[in-house]
């Protein structure tokens, strides 16, 4: 018994260290310099707001920041910032029944904004989104 | 006066109720807590306590959960993710090691995102795509997963033994 319970250790422990290598090796890693981006805002009304946007942030939140005319509120949270007020417009699956989702190059962001990297032309979307 | 058959019958339901309630209050105490929970935890103490009728708590649990927070994409992982460590914990249910249903868990929770990477593979135009989608979103998530491991291990390795207890003296009174 005691053999089987130090080789599921092993497996676990090794396991482990598999997937932090893998992470490490494979993640999305941030780009440094300036990039120009876009960042397409769509409302509930499906209106959309293009902004244009000259960076040197590594991450969408800093990007987000550097964008003129674009407000935005949200909170610290375990997972990283969450945007929960985009133009003034409030969608936050807590309180409502929608949230704003975010997406880089048509596919829904793989990080939070706070890890989500910014490449050169990258564009991104934030579409308030009614959860179903 | 109720007969033998209707009295266990309520009994059953009112067990799967009881134990559904259980995973779902300690989910909501625990949800500011970054993929950490009691789930997968109380899966296999039921598993392992209450044998076939966890089965009935699974599907319940997966609805509720959908109700709860929409039926999305995340939520078609849970319709084999769930049942996945049930048939797991009754393959396994003899062990009575702390240590060893803590590996398990533990490495339950560390292929968790992998398991529910695996719907985002259709969600592309192409598989290839698809396939691309679904391992980016995988290993973005690892840091998660290495969290959803520890907290697993941790949490079976402090309370497998006194809550075992208590399941095994529930069981007592339940056949009485």
């Amino acid at each position: 018994m005691k053999g089987k319970k130090i080789a599921g250790l092993i497996v676990l422990v090794v396991l482990i260290a598999a997937m932090a290598v893998t992470f490490i090796a494979f993640r999305e890693k941030p780009v440094e310099g300036e990039k120009s981006i876009t960042i397409e805002v769509i409302a509930e009304d499906k209106t959309s707001t293009v902004y244009e946007v000259d960076t040197d942030a590594e991450y969408l939140l800093g990007a987000m920041e550097d964008a003129e005319g674009l407000t935005f509120e949200g909170e610290e949270g375990p997972y990283g910032f969450t945007v929960n007020t985009v133009n003034g417009v409030t969608a936050d699956l807590n309180s409502g029944k929608a949230y704003w989702g975010f997406f880089v190059g048509g596919e829904y962001c793989n990080y939070g904004v706070s890890q989500q990297p910014v490449e050169d032309g990258d564009s991104f979307q934030i579409v308030y989104t009614p959860a179903q | 006066m109720m007969k033998a058959g209707s009295k266990n019958a309520a009994l059953n339901v009112a067990l799967v109720a009881l134990m559904v309630a259980v995973i779902e209050v300690c989910k909501f105490a625990m949800i500011g807590l970054p993929n950490i929970s009691l789930t997968a935890f109380w899966l296999v103490l039921f598993s392992k306590h209450f044998g076939s009728k966890v089965y009935y708590v699974v599907p319940v649990f997966t609805l509720l959960e959908g109700i709860v927070f929409g039926f999305n994409l995340w939520w078609i992982s849970y319709l084999y993710a769930w049942p996945l460590l049930v048939l797991i914990t009754r393959a396994f249910r003899k062990n009575d090691s702390a240590l060893i249903w803590a590996v398990i868990s533990g490495i339950f929770g560390l292929c968790f995102g992998g398991l529910c990477a695996i719907p985002y593979i259709f969600t592309a135009a192409d598989l290839k795509s698809g396939l691309t989608y679904a391992v980016g979103w995988w290993i973005s998530g690892i840091p998660w997963d290495i969290t959803h491991c520890v907290g697993n291990f941790a949490l079976m390795m402090l309370l497998y033994k006194p809550l075992g207890k208590v399941m095994q003296n529930l069981q007592k009174q339940i056949k009485s």
